[in-house]
């Protein structure tokens, strides 16, 4: 009486997989770089790179989640990029505060003297 | 080939010669030595006309129409209409008419050669410093070869060729003394007026061509007269009108018609004629040769050669054109001054005479005309020449008068001529000179064409003249008899049956009479009565002729001198009058007959039954084709003796009543109502002139000029137009283009093409990390785009 | 807004709680159903319903810092989007980088940033607007950018295990590993780390 068919996507939205967690990395991806595009605010720019790389993260996190846990490789990895992240958080709000020293302002459109 | 032919075609040979030998070295001939050359080749070519003539006088009529009939032709190309093949012939049509008028133009050539070489020895053969004296000989050459040429072709086509040459002929002599403005201007004007004549006969030479597919003269004769049996071909109707036919009017009359407008023009016959007073432009001796006695005479020729091929419907138009020419220029002729005009105007009447005179079948006569008038009126005109020269290049004769004494030869001479064209003749004696035979002769037939048609016919049905032809019983009767019955255009159904349709040969006794019995029934019926006035103006014109030309010779020779010094030079040349003398000589014998009996020959063969009416002048006749009353037939002067009897007596009368004290009288006459505006109109010439300037030349050039306005302003201009905007275009192309736009362009267009692609390319370089971010997820896209859609593509 | 807030806090600390009280489940559990039969239904629901709480709650706090114009407020809205992730990888059984993520990004690196912010704007509220033609551009390229990979992601058949490993992994394996075959990018990025320490302290300096 049931057909397994009828509810595919039931069966989908039911069963989380891998390919939810990267739609959601996908889309959290998208918005960080939407987030760096339109934000005049470095930090603000900022933000949007966490984004970004919080999406990233995601995925080696589900990828390693999704294949077997019997390595962390996707897990060290994050933990890597978490890292670095700091470490660019650190530098960037330095770097901003350099840039606001220099130019009275913290708008990245101001800092615009390579332009052609 | 016979020895005649021979003979004719090298007298037409030698001048033709003599023309090439004189254009190219003439110059270094020297001054009367080329005229002399001229003179002896054309004395040549009358030699062997000479002894064509003696040869040919002595043979019988059937010897010449044996001689006609085996005559060589020569297929010089083949036209194709269709499936046939119709060759162009060249030969020489040989008749009694072919030799006679060959002798008459040697003849009267020879004399006025050796006159132009006195005349030209006393005129200034300079233009420009450069003698023209051989290229006038040249040219005389040249005429003479066209002239022969013309006289012997047999071909309508090489027949049109000479034509065409005697054109050119007297348009380059009438303008021989280019340097004028006048002799220019008629040279031109005689050439033009000719064109328009020769359009005509291009269509009737084209029409013939297409319909009787032939261009020799017997053999478009014979088809002419087979359609017209038939009633095929160009004898159908052609002009309809809401279904019926008019009568007569077919393409066969067309052809007659076109044919004849080339004799319109050639012969200067009304409305054509305006271009021989001016002609006389020319040296005296062309006006002569060209304008008097032998190219004015060509359309008289062709039309005569014409004849069979002419519908009574286009015979008719003949008469008519004829009849109004002799009239206008007749009257014209009265009130001219210049001498040479009066003979020009004179000229034109008579050749009128002779068209007329063909026009009403008076075929004979007007051949015999045209042989007697080339000698008197060529001789009119040397002597007018002796007189210009004499007079020091003086053509007016209010100026002259009393001349006689200064110059006896000329004066009589003239005299001889005037009493030749005025029809000087004595009725009871049967005694005269020239027109008096042939002009009065053409009157005789109008005549009977106009009063006793009907009742010749039924005379000559009760006659027994066609016995005339059964007894004479010649081979050459005998043809013409089966070309009367395939000539007659309507052929009576009934009638054929009753005569039958014998072949050539079989025509004996009773049955050979009963066929030209019918034949002249026939005639009777296809050819229309003549309408009164077409007898009743000629008639009134030969009163007319020996007026002005008795006004003429008197008022030149006689009286007193008017102009002291004019008389007082003037002088006489015996080179020049010699010529004059043989001349007089000659028309005191030509009209004597010395070639009539050789013409009416000639007429028997080239005229068909259903339109001759050879009325004989008097006993020296041998031929009454179709008999008139008893008495007309042997005497024309017996009919018409009442009316133009005397004509020539009454009208140099009346001349010399007038003229005798010179223009006393005349000047106040010319004042009297309607006199005045009389004189005024043929002072005027009748307005032809005027009409012709305003309407035809001024008109050309009004639509010419307007022609040349719209091409000079939309094309010349526009082309001018186009030529500067292509120049200012290419200059344009040059400067902007290649220049600027080229080697500039390449120079700046590098740097700019760097500039603008450094302005594209720094567009995205907007110096905002944001923007290079958007621009690098964009690529990013599509580059994942290109990568889906070919992963797509292979898997 | 301030609704939103208080619902993205709520919904991120019932979904924390909700991980640290299902986290000592899986480990039997699982091994249960690795052994045996499939995963159970309530499990597996209950697992769903968390994911879709997490994932709604970071996208939202997402698309907040997206259409947010002010930068402390994106700030907040990256807090809660950090901690949704790190719940996300609680979800994930990666236990240590979840709170690694919350210890490193929520407690560390977005303080930093709010530092930045009060360090470098005259006023926090300043606001530094876009032009709306390029929202739209960006929206647009993101959007394609993000359907193109969604697109891809969706219609992939990822290999994936048939039996997948579902116990979380233990710190002591973590270190293990960190420390044996990962030692040399540890130390590199431990080195990184200080040769950033240092670089952020010169560059922030006062001169």
């Amino acid at each position: 009486m049931f057909d397994p068919e009828d509810f595919k996507y039931v069966k989908f939205l039911v069963e989380i997989g891998l390919t939810h967690y990267l739609v959601v990395a996908t889309l959290l991806f998208s918005m960080g770089i939407f987030v760096m595009t339109t934000k005049r605010n470095a930090i603000g720019v900022l933000l949007g790179v966490e984004m970004v790389l919080n999406g990233a993260a995601i995925n080696l996190v589900a990828f390693n989640r999704y294949h077997g846990l019997a390595t962390v490789d996707g897990q060290v990895v994050t933990l890597f990029i978490i890292v670095l992240a700091a470490a660019e958080a650190a530098l960037a709000v330095a770097i901003c505060m350099n840039y606001y020293k220099n130019l009275s302002t913290i708008d990245v459109d101001r800092g615009d003297t390579l332009a052609g | 080939m016979h020895p005649y032919e021979i003979a004719l075609i090298a007298g037409v040979a030698v001048p033709l010669l003599m023309f090439a030998v004189l254009a190219l070295f003439g110059y270094r001939i020297g001054k009367p030595a080329a005229g002399w050359c001229a003179v002896a080749a054309v004395m040549a070519s009358l030699a062997l006309s000479i002894y064509v003539l003696v040869g040919w006088l002595g043979g019988t009529a059937a010897d010449h129409f044996r001689l006609g009939q085996e005559a060589a032709r020569y297929t010089w190309l083949t036209m194709s209409i269709g499936a046939n093949h119709i060759p162009v012939q060249f030969g020489v049509k040989l008749d009694s008419l072919t030799v006679v008028m060959y002798f008459m133009v040697t003849l009267v050539s020879t004399c006025i050669f050796v006159f132009s070489v006195g005349y030209m020895s006393g005129h200034s053969d300079e233009v420009d410093g450069i003698s023209k004296y051989h290229r006038f000989f040249a040219y005389l050459c040249l005429f003479e070869f066209s002239m022969l040429g013309l006289v012997i072709s047999a071909s309508l086509f090489f027949l049109f060729v000479f034509w065409e040459l005697v054109g050119l002929c007297s348009y380059l002599l009438i303008g021989f003394y280019f340097d004028r403005k006048y002799a220019s201007d008629a040279g031109i004007k005689a050439f033009v007026t000719n064109r328009v004549g020769d359009f005509g006969f291009l269509i009737g030479l084209m029409l013939v061509f297409t319909f009787l597919q032939t261009l020799d003269l017997d053999q478009a004769a014979r088809t002419f007269a087979e359609q017209a049996h038939m009633k095929t071909g160009i004898f159908a109707p052609v002009v309809q009108i809401f279904g019926w036919h008019i009568t007569g009017v077919t393409l066969a009359t067309v052809m007659g018609i076109g044919l004849f407008c080339g004799a319109i023009g050639k012969s200067a016959q009304f409305p054509l004629h305006v271009w021989l007073p001016d002609a006389m432009a020319g040296p005296t001796p062309v006006s002569a040769l060209i304008h008097a006695a032998t190219m004015v005479a060509a359309g008289v020729y062709l039309v005569a050669r014409i004849f069979r091929l002419l519908t009574p419907e286009a015979q008719m138009f003949v008469a008519v054109i004829g009849c109004i020419t002799l009239t206008i220029t007749a009257l014209i002729a009265i009130v001219q001054t210049d001498i040479k005009k009066v003979l020009a105007y004179s000229t034109l009447s008579q050749l009128g005479y002779m068209i007329f005179g063909l026009g009403v079948g008076a075929w004979i006569a007007a051949l015999f005309h045209l042989i007697v008038h080339a000698f008197f009126k060529a001789m009119l005109f040397l002597c007018s020449g002796q007189v210009i020269e004499g007079c020091h290049h003086e053509q007016d004769i209010r100026r002259m008068g009393g001349l006689h004494k200064k110059m006896p030869v000329t004066c009589w001479t003239f005299f001889v001529g005037v009493l030749a064209i005025a029809g000087f003749g004595i009725p009871a004696l049967n005694f005269g000179l020239g027109g008096y035979f042939s002009k009065d002769e053409i009157l005789a037939v109008a005549y009977e064409r106009a009063y006793n048609w009907t009742y010749r016919f039924e005379e000559g049905a009760e006659h027994g003249a066609a016995g005339h032809h059964a007894d004479a019983a010649q081979p050459q009767a005998k043809y013409m008899l089966a070309q009367h019955h395939a000539a007659e255009p309507d052929e009576d159904k009934i009638l054929e049956e009753d005569a039958g349709y014998p072949g050539e040969g079989e025509i004996i006794g009773s049955e050979a009479a009963r066929e030209a019995r019918a034949a002249k029934q026939k005639i009777g019926r296809d050819t229309p009565v003549l309408p009164k006035w077409m007898f009743w103006l000629p008639i009134i014109i030969a009163y007319v002729t020996p007026f002005y030309m008795m006004r003429c010779w008197w008022l030149t020779f006689m009286g007193k001198p008017r102009d002291e010094e004019v008389h007082h030079h003037a002088h006489e040349m015996p080179l020049m009058w010699v010529p004059l003398v043989v001349l007089s000589i000659g028309t005191v014998f030509t009209s004597y007959f010395l070639f009539r009996p050789e013409i009416a020959e000639a007429g028997r063969q080239a005229t068909n039954a259903a339109m001759v009416v050879a009325v004989d002048g008097g006993e020296h006749g041998e031929l009454n084709m179709l008999s008139l009353t008893h008495e007309a037939a042997h005497n024309p002067h017996g009919a018409l003796i009442y009316y133009v009897g005397f004509a020539w007596l009454i009208g140099m009368v009346f001349a010399w009543l007038i003229y005798r004290k010179g223009f006393i009288l005349a000047e106040r006459l010319r004042r009297i109502w309607p006199l005045n505006w009389a004189y005024v109109a043929l002072e005027q010439k009748l307005f032809f002139d005027h009409v012709y300037n305003t309407v035809f030349v001024a008109g050309t050039q009004w639509v010419v000029a307007q022609a040349a306005r719209l091409v000079d302003t939309y094309i010349i201009d526009g082309l001018a137009n186009l030529l500067a905007r292509i120049t200012v275009g290419l200059a344009n192309f040059s400067g902007w283009v290649l220049d600027a736009a080229g080697i500039d362009g390449i120079v700046n267009g590098l740097g700019e093409t760097a500039e603008g692609l450094g302005d594209i390319v720094r567009r995205p370089q907007t110096g905002r990390i944001r923007n290079y971010l958007l621009f690098g997820t964009a690529g990013a896209s599509l580059v994942l785009i290109a990568i889906v859609i070919v992963a797509v593509k292979i898997g | 807004m301030r609704t939103a807030v208080i619902l993205g806090i709520c919904v991120i600390v019932l979904a924390t709680a909700a991980m640290a009280f299902a986290q000592p489940v899986p480990a039997e559990q699982l091994q249960v159903t690795e052994q045996a039969a499939p995963q159970q239904p309530w499990s597996q629901a209950l697992e769903a319903i968390f994911f879709y709480v997490i994932s709604a709650a970071v996208l939202l706090s997402a698309l907040g810092i997206c259409i947010s114009r002010n930068i402390v407020r994106m700030a907040v809205y990256l807090f809660f989007t950090l901690g949704g992730v790190a719940a996300l990888y609680f979800l994930l059984l990666a236990n240590f980088i979840a709170v690694i993520q919350l210890i490193v990004y929520a407690g560390g690196t977005l303080i930093l940033l709010i530092f930045g912010v009060m360090l470098t704007s005259k006023s926090p509220w300043a606001r530094f607007d876009v032009k709306k033609k390029e929202m739209i551009a960006a929206g647009i390229v993101c959007a394609v950018f993000a359907a193109v990979l969604l697109a891809v992601i969706t219609t992939a058949t990822w290999p994936v295990q048939s039996q997948p490993e579902v116990h979380a992994v233990s710190v002591a394996n973590f270190g293990m590993e960190l420390l044996t075959t990962y030692l040399v990018p540890f130390e590199a990025v431990s080195v990184l780390l200080l040769a950033v320490m240092i670089g952020a302290a010169y560059l922030a300096r006062q001169e």
